[in-house]
């Protein structure tokens, strides 16, 4: 099961040569199966011709010898025929009168004249039917026929080291020829199919390529000769252009995230643009009533020097969070100032209560890039307030700890929606519907290669953003 | 060797044929047994060549299976002269005659030797009781005669003493019979064997002689008595006898390891005479 698995792990261009060596090598031993079973029946024929041949040439040779009981006739004939067969094949004939005795033997001290022959035809079979059993040395019996009386028998011993071996090398060369054709064709097979799946991994390779931003493959590389590939990799390029489409929009929209924050933020700033208007053109016609009173002219213009100044920071915070050339500026304590500027209107206009706290010192914070920090605060900040309503709470606490930057953002509105989690917490796909604020706290934070934690406890929301101390990447 | 040499014989054999043809038209029978040197062709082929030159006739060499095959054509006129062995001519001593005896060694005397494999511990014929043993010919002297006379003064048979005999019909079928197993001891021409140690030494090395008879008479060269004064019988008794002057002749008496042809005198053959009357008396 655990090789079953490893096996459909591996690439397919690894997979399908692996298949063709083993349908070759089942193919390779039904190959051999097929030739080692016509040579043993050539073998056979063979062993059979041979054993029929000699019991039939003695049967003829030694019918009248038997026949006489003369034990020096049927030696000599045997002991001829022997020397004619160079012995090569036959290693022992005994023939046996018809009482079943030994009358003569190729070899005397094997089988002495007078003993029971029965022994010697153990195992032995009929010339026609003699088979290679793997056994070196088989023996033959066939009755010994003349004029129309069986008048004893011969039992012969056939040598079949010679069969046995030529066997064995037989087996040999087709397990050496085979098992190299095996290899040169697996070989041969991996090469092909690595040459026709090439496409498919350039396919894979390119959508595994830039850290999961799927690039197009280049139109040369495109195999046009195959129509179904080719069709596949088109649409694999006008699919990767969608994406880089949809990137783009999604880019887009991120950016104009930024001026949506403002935007929303813009009645409550347009007010505090507003309210020092009033005073400052009092403070004018003061000044121009009592031009000759110095001490009233005096107070007047601190009085417009405080509400410009107002003015000034205002703005300055806008520009600020506006200005995207920023990036590569460092976080300073004064970027929350900016913040609590530009939210605090907001908060009053809704009568929010806003706990303000950052105890993170100068130094932690210039770890940290401006511009996204000061997104990510304003995002959460507005959506806190969002959620709190009217008469709620939202905190805000930046404090530093060990090597991280950590930013609380909490309210006590109502708990966030599956959907608002998803955006914030998870790298898929945007739920439909709702803003890209959420997402975009989430891209930047993993941009910086920082955490996002949610809790609800206590009617209380909070999102806790931690940020390493050295923060290199920038959203 | 032989071969070649038989080779040179049969062609000179075939060279003469014309002119043997032209001096008669029906030729010279001579038996011989397979008890001897059967297995050589180059013998029979160099035998029949120098007999031919020397008798200016063609030769038919008649071979039979047994001694009492070839006396029985000798007696009944099927054959003209016979190489036999010394005791059949003593068993028709009264019907045939002398042409002459080889001389082996410088004398026209061999020994019979009983023989058992190379690894038998035996050292005598006593030791052989029970067990199975070839003798070359009934006829023989030496592969019959003098075991189974020797058996009869020991008061036994050879049926009695032997567990099984058998007869192998050929004095190098002895030593093979031995030497293969086949029986435990054999009765053997002690010529043939000794030729037999130089021409086939890898045969009588799994051979063993345990004991060897008496000297005794040479098998013979022998005719009908009453036909000796047929001129081509004694054309042949004189080309036996004259076989050490010609070169076919003497590569017949190589092949045969044989020093010359002697005429002969009876009375050599007195030994096998006592063996038979022992056998006879036993």
């Amino acid at each position: 099961m655990i090789v079953m698995r490893r096996f459909r792990n591996l690439p397919v261009t690894l997979r399908v040569p692996l298949i063709t060596a083993a349908l070759m090598i089942v193919l390779a031993l039904v190959a051999s199966q097929s030739v080692l079973g016509a040579l043993d029946r050539v073998q056979d024929a063979r062993l059979s011709e041979t054993a029929r041949l000699h019991v039939e040439g003695l049967s003829v040779a030694l019918g009248p010898s038997v026949l006489r009981q003369d034990v020096w006739e049927v030696y000599d004939i045997l002991d001829r025929a022997r020397l004619a067969s160079d012995g090569q094949r036959l290693l022992l004939t005994v023939v046996a009168d018809e009482r079943g005795r030994v009358l003569a033997a190729t070899d005397p001290h094997r089988a002495p004249v007078g003993v029971e022959a029965a022994a010697f035809g153990d195992g032995a079979v009929a010339p026609e039917a003699v088979r290679m059993t793997g056994d070196p040395v088989l023996r033959v019996t066939s009755p010994l026929q003349y004029q129309g009386r069986t008048i004893g028998g011969i039992v012969t011993e056939l040598d079949v080291t010679d069969l046995l071996a030529e066997r064995r090398q037989v087996t040999l060369w087709l397990l050496f020829g085979n098992a190299l054709a095996t290899a040169v064709l697996a070989f041969g097979g991996w090469l092909a199919v690595a040459r026709i799946l090439r496409p498919v991994g350039a396919l894979v390779q390119a959508m595994d390529a830039s850290g999961g931003a799927p690039r197009p493959i280049p139109h040369a590389e495109i195999p046009h000769g195959d129509p179904g590939l080719a069709r596949l990799i088109e649409t694999y390029n006008q699919m990767t252009t969608a994406v880089e489409e949809r990137a783009e929009a999604e880019r887009r929209l991120a950016d104009r995230e930024r001026f949506v924050s403002l935007g929303r933020l813009s009645s409550a700033l347009a007010h505090e643009v507003n309210n020092p208007l009033g005073g400052l053109l009092n403070a004018a016609d003061t000044i121009r009533t009592y031009a000759d009173r110095p001490d009233v002219v005096r107070q007047s213009a601190e009085l417009m020097q405080r509400g410009l100044g107002h003015l000034r920071d205002v703005t300055r915070a806008m520009l600020d969070q506006n200005r995207l050339d920023r990036a590569g500026q460092p976080l300073r304590p004064e970027d929350f100032e900016d913040l609590r500027l530009l939210f605090e209107p907001e908060a009053h206009s809704c009568n929010i209560a806003l706990a303000w706290e950052v105890q993170a010192g100068a130094e932690a914070l210039s770890s940290q890039p401006a511009a996204p920090v000061r997104q990510v605060a304003l995002n959460l900040l507005l959506n806190a307030g969002t959620a709190a309503g009217r008469n709620g709470q939202v905190g805000l606490k930046v404090s530093n700890g060990g090597d991280r930057l950590s930013i609380l953002v909490s309210n006590t509105g109502n708990a966030m929606s599956d959907a608002d989690l998803r955006r914030l917490l998870a790298s898929g796909p945007l739920p439909p519907g709702g803003g890209v604020g959420l997402r975009l706290v989430h891209d930047i934070v993993s941009g910086l290669g920082g955490t996002l934690h949610h809790d609800r406890a206590e009617g209380r929301t909070v999102i806790r953003v931690e940020l390493p101390a050295t923060g290199s990447g920038h959203a | 060797m032989h071969t070649r040499r038989s080779a040179i014989l049969a062609g000179a054999a075939f060279c003469a044929a014309p002119m043997v043809l032209a001096q008669g038209t029906t030729p010279f029978r001579f038996a011989l047994t397979p008890v001897f040197l059967d297995n050589d062709a180059a013998v029979i082929s160099a035998l029949r060549a120098a007999l031919g030159e020397a008798m200016g006739r063609e030769i038919e060499l008649v071979q039979r299976r047994t001694y009492q095959e070839i006396t029985g054509a000798l007696l009944d006129g099927s054959v003209d002269a016979a190489w036999t062995c010394g005791y059949p001519y003593l068993q028709h001593r009264d019907q045939l005659t002398l042409l002459g005896v080889p001389i082996w060694r410088g004398a026209p005397l061999y020994q019979s030797y009983l023989i058992v494999a190379a690894d038998d511990a035996a050292t005598s014929l006593a030791d052989l009781q029970g067990g199975a043993h070839a003798f070359s010919d009934p006829d023989s002297n030496s592969g019959y005669l003098v075991t189974a006379s020797d058996l009869a003064l020991m008061g036994t048979t050879p049926d009695g003493f032997f567990s099984r005999s058998i007869f192998t019909y050929g004095h190098r079928n002895v030593v093979r019979a031995v030497a293969g197993g086949l029986t435990r001891s054999g009765s053997v021409d002690g010529y043939v064997w000794e030729v037999l140690n130089s021409v086939e030494p890898g045969l009588t090395a799994r051979t063993r002689v345990i004991s060897r008879s008496e000297d005794l008479g040479f098998p013979p060269f022998v005719a009908r008595t009453d036909r000796m004064a047929e001129a081509g019988v004694a054309a042949c008794a004189k080309a036996l006898q004259g076989l050490g002057q010609t070169d076919t002749g003497r590569d017949v008496l190589r092949l045969l390891f044989l020093d010359s042809v002697a005429p002969a005198d009876p009375a050599l053959f007195d030994g096998i005479a006592l063996r038979m009357a022992a056998l006879a008396g036993g």
